[in-house]
């Protein structure tokens, strides 16, 4: 059996890590002991547009040369573009299925190639309660959250004995500028009665990225106040 | 260019690396099959044969090759053609 490398050794590249759920999961991951390396669009400590394969690789390499390999990926980057699907313009399905799936694909090829090389690895997808209900307006990324758990458990069982796991992460109703918008009846729907906070799901990615959830593998954790139930 | 020797110790090296049981005395006539090598101990295989050998090595190269003795050949042929 290979020994996990030591927590400070431990890379984690966190993207979308500048703001809302991303910003707590880094600050949490920091506070852990971790060496962190957010990725954005425009800020964070590397940037990249995670629709587009070479921008991620440019990225990939900035990490590694001053962090080191990346060992510990969130996939967290997303957006929303909401509409009924029958008015929804092409343009709005093909950019949310681009970020919020094929994003994770791109981040998830090159960070397994450290992981590989290291025999020791973690991934956790930021999907969302919606994966597995629905949310009328929202057929996009609905569609493209629940095709990040479909992903997590085909990556999970691909690389289950190299000790690389890979979980999802379902957050329900987030404080965050995303859900800013949301009106405020629909806590009533949520069994906690109210609104998550963002650190309340860094908190499951930190459990899920820690050598205590070792043998967890292909699993989703919700965290959504009891909303998916 | 490496002989076929060498070859050989770079593909039990990887292999030992990636804890394949009986790596270490695999020869050119041992399959894949035997030695339990599924298609992610491949894909690490290739990404070491092609980073020592400085050779490049696609996915139609792959087919066929059932045998340690195979990607000897293969790597081999692979360096006659960068050469």
């Amino acid at each position: 059996m290979t020994s996990s490398p030591e927590p400070g050794a431990r890379v984690a590249l966190v993207t979308g890590g500048t703001r809302g759920i991303g910003k707590a999961i880094a600050q949490r991951l920091r506070a852990d002991g971790l060496t962190v390396a957010t990725l954005g669009r425009s800020g964070g400590d590397v940037q990249a547009d995670v629709t587009d394969a070479d921008s991620v690789q440019a990225a990939f390499e900035q990490v590694r040369e001053r962090f080191g390999p990346v060992l510990i990926l969130i996939n967290n980057a997303g957006i929303t573009a909401d509409g009924l699907a029958i008015r929804m313009p092409d343009e709005d399905w093909d950019t949310v299925l681009d970020t919020n799936l094929t994003g994770a694909f791109h981040c998830t090829k090159r960070a397994l190639e450290d992981m590989l090389a290291a025999r020791w690895g973690r991934i956790v997808n930021i999907s969302s309660v919606v994966a597995q209900r629905a949310n009328p307006g929202q057929a996009n990324y609905v569609a493209a959250k629940a095709g990040l758990l479909g992903y997590t458990r085909v990556v999970a069982r691909e690389m289950g004995k190299r000790d690389i796991t890979v979980n999802a992460v379902t957050p329900g109703v987030i404080e965050t500028d995303m859900t800013a918008d949301m009106p405020r009846e629909l806590v009533k729907a949520i069994p906690a009665a109210r609104v998550g906070r963002p650190d309340e799901v860094a908190a499951a990615v930190s459990f899920l990225v820690s050598d205590d959830a070792a043998y967890i593998n292909g699993a989703t954790l919700a965290v959504d106040g009891g909303l998916g139930a | 260019m490496a002989t076929q020797q060498e070859i050989l110790e770079a593909i039990r090296a990887e292999l030992t690396a990636i804890k394949v049981p009986d790596a270490d005395t695999a020869q050119p006539e041992t399959t894949w099959e035997e030695l339990d090598v599924d298609s992610l101990d491949l894909v690490e295989l290739v990404k070491a044969l092609e980073d020592r050998f400085d050779v490049q090595i696609a996915d139609p190269d792959l087919k066929g090759i059932a045998s340690v003795g195979d990607a000897i050949a293969l790597v081999e042929r692979l360096q006659g053609a960068t050469a």
